[in-house]
């Protein structure tokens, strides 16, 4: 009894920090992020020419992590692939949640015709895996920036969240709190923002960190399928560079496995975060994984 | 029944309503990209060294691909040739149609996913049943949980490339690539179904570990969940086995949900494993898109994602028409609640 009062007080943000899974979850996410942003200090722009230090060098002092057959430092080019990755996987994360909240918001607070129809879009893009599409437009847009793909990717993460959101408008829409301001005589966007927004957003939360995963995923899916951005540098990408220049082959594992490992501790940070916005939101989760 | 009448019509209406739109998307996606749609063509001609202003080439083509009709007459005749079968040709390898080209390549696919889908599926659950059953006695028991989530994290590529380099350059114990030795031809001999279990036995593991890890904890928790039920309690009043009760009463509720699971998973088929396909230069509906991208095929790339959109959207229906029969509890209302 007194652990729940406790719990109380804390709120949502001081009851995520004190989950462990969001703690060390957020914890080696930000440890990637600062060695990416701090290692970009150091980095001179000349550095990240090819040819800027001797090809094939193993791992040893001077921080490079080794360097690729084409003579480039695996650090350098780690320093700009995180940052760059992350952008996607934020860009897009951003942007399917917000389609994905005002499809889902209008579906469910209007109800009828424009439900229905709506209804029938989110199901049929939920049930198309969208790396289809978006192996369809990237081989037709070749050479796309960072930016773009984001952008494109974005643009197919919207269904989750809107089936989502929609369901949790159904449900709060039949609350007293929501008739109540209804019958207070609030308009439809005040009671939008202002009753029902705040019980949505800790949700968006976690599906953000969701949408998240899934766009960092699907832009090293579309790397390794050589449709990724060509004249950047992200996780896939080296990923993608170093198999097709056989650097297994080559035994250059220093190549394949720095980006590998990233973006293992990656998702299973995000992962962590998530289970750890599920755990607060949901209480009932708590025992269970 | 009238009630399980309206939820199959309101599911077809979305069956129909994926394929017309993924048509659709598929159609005008090409056409609202600026530059002329055959703009690839062209240049691949120019890369081979030909000439390509030739003004009567360009009309040829035009005329071949229906270019020079009004776009509405464009997708009519690409509805009807849809409808038909008939996915065009392929540029990079002329002659041959986009279909033939399908066909020799899903086999592939369907073999290996469907195999490891269902190993994966059966090791799973079981492994799940038990742990879930038991609990965490032991310290192996209790790291198995964290090592599947760490598992079921990892996307299949990235331990596809993590076995390459082990099995297949460090302990070269497994070839590298490919589906079946260069040179042996496809036929039906104990040889030859050996080299392919060779072959296929890298990229089904790199599948099995990772989704391995996912029936896994679902599987653990449908159990732990049922644990407090009243007909278990039962069961333990009467006095039957532990064994039993576990296989007899708990696994046999938990797997109707878990074959849920399974059903959605083996309708993504077809589209499942794109990318460790291409790792693995494994001949399947992956690489061929794979091929297609880096030769700047279109109309095969095209043919593949209208492919996986059709198998998933019937595996779908499929799944949602069978489901209220197998499982009464269900109400019908379960795609508008979503």
């Amino acid at each position: 009894m007194a652990e729940v009062r406790v719990e109380a007080q804390r709120g949502y943000a001081g009851e995520l920090l004190h989950n462990r899974k969001f703690f060390i979850g957020t914890i080696i996410f930000l440890a990637l992020l600062a060695a990416a942003v701090v290692g970009n200090f150091f980095v001179d722009p000349v550095q990240r020419r090819t040819g800027s230090f001797p090809a094939r060098l193993p791992p040893g002092p001077g921080g490079l992590l080794g360097t690729d057959s084409l003579g480039r430092s695996v650090a350098i080019q780690m320093s700009e692939a995180v940052p760059n990755s992350l952008q996607v996987g934020l860009i897009a994360a951003f942007l399917g949640t917000l389609l994905g909240a005002l499809i889902g918001f209008t579906s469910g607070y209007f109800g009828g015709v424009v439900d229905a129809v709506l209804r029938i879009l989110i199901d049929v893009f939920l049930s198309v895996p969208s790396l289809v599409f978006l192996i369809l437009i990237a081989s037709l847009v070749r050479g796309l920036g960072v930016q773009t793909m984001a952008l494109i990717i974005g643009a197919f993460a919207w269904p989750s969240p809107a089936r989502q959101v929609r369901a949790q408008v159904l449900s709060l829409k039949e609350r007293a709190f929501v008739q109540i301001a209804r019958l207070s005589g609030m308009s439809g966007l005040e009671i939008i923002f202002r009753e029902l927004m705040p019980h949505m957003l800790q949700w968006l939360g976690a599906n953000f960190v969701n949408a998240f995963i899934a766009a960092i995923l699907a832009e090293s899916g579309l790397s390794l399928l050589g449709l990724g951005p060509q004249k950047e540098m992200t996780l896939g990408m080296m990923i993608y560079w170093a198999l097709s220049f056989s650097a297994i082959l080559q035994n250059l594992w220093w190549w394949w496995l720095t980006p590998i490992l990233t973006l293992m501790c990656l998702f299973l940070s995000l992962y962590l975060v998530h289970l750890g916005f599920d755990e607060v939101s949901n209480p009932r989760l708590r025992s269970q994984v | 029944m009238i009630a399980y009448l309206r939820y199959l019509s309101e599911r077809f209406v979305i069956f129909v309503a994926t394929i017309f739109i993924s048509i659709t998307i598929v159609f005008f996606v090409p056409r609202l990209v600026p530059g002329h749609p055959l703009t690839a063509v062209f240049s691949r001609m120019a890369a081979a060294g030909g000439r390509v202003n030739a003004p009567q080439l360009i009309e040829e083509y035009n005329r071949l691909f229906g270019l020079d009709k009004s776009l509405w007459e464009q997708y009519v005749r690409f509805l009807r040739e849809l409808a038909r079968g008939n996915l065009g040709y392929s540029i990079g390898n002329f002659p041959a149609h986009v279909s033939d080209m399908l066909r020799s390549a899903v086999p592939w696919t369907i073999g290996l996913l469907t195999l490891t889908t269902l190993i994966s599926w059966v090791l799973g659950s079981l492994i799940g049943a038990v742990v879930g059953w038991r609990g965490g006695k032991s310290r192996f028991i209790q790291a198995l949980v964290p090592a599947a989530l760490v598992l079921y994290t990892i996307p299949y590529y990235i331990l596809a490339i993590i076995l390459i380099f082990l099995f297949a350059f460090q302990w070269p114990i497994f070839p590298l690539s490919g589906a079946y030795s260069v040179g042996l031809r496809p036929e039906l001999s104990l040889d030859f179904a050996l080299d392919v279990l060779r072959h296929g036995t890298l990229p089904a593991l790199s599948i099995i570990l990772v989704s391995l890890g996912w029936w896994f904890l679902s599987m653990r928790s449908l159990i732990t969940s049922l644990k407090g039920e009243d007909y278990i309690l039962q069961a333990e009043a009467k006095g039957l086995s532990d064994r039993r009760i576990l296989w007899g009463y708990a696994f046999r509720n938990a797997l109707l949900p878990q074959a849920t699971g399974l059903a959605i998973s083996l309708g993504r088929i077809v589209g499942g494993a794109l990318i460790t396909e291409v790792i693995f230069a494994y001949p399947g509906l992956g690489w061929l898109i794979y091929n297609s991208i880096t030769s700047i095929d279109f109309p095969v790339i095209q043919g593949g994602v209208l492919l996986i959109v059709f198998a998933v959207a019937l595996a779908n229906f499929v799944i949602d028409m069978a489901y209220p029969l197998i499982d009464p509890r269900i109400r019908y209302e379960r795609a508008g609640r979503g």
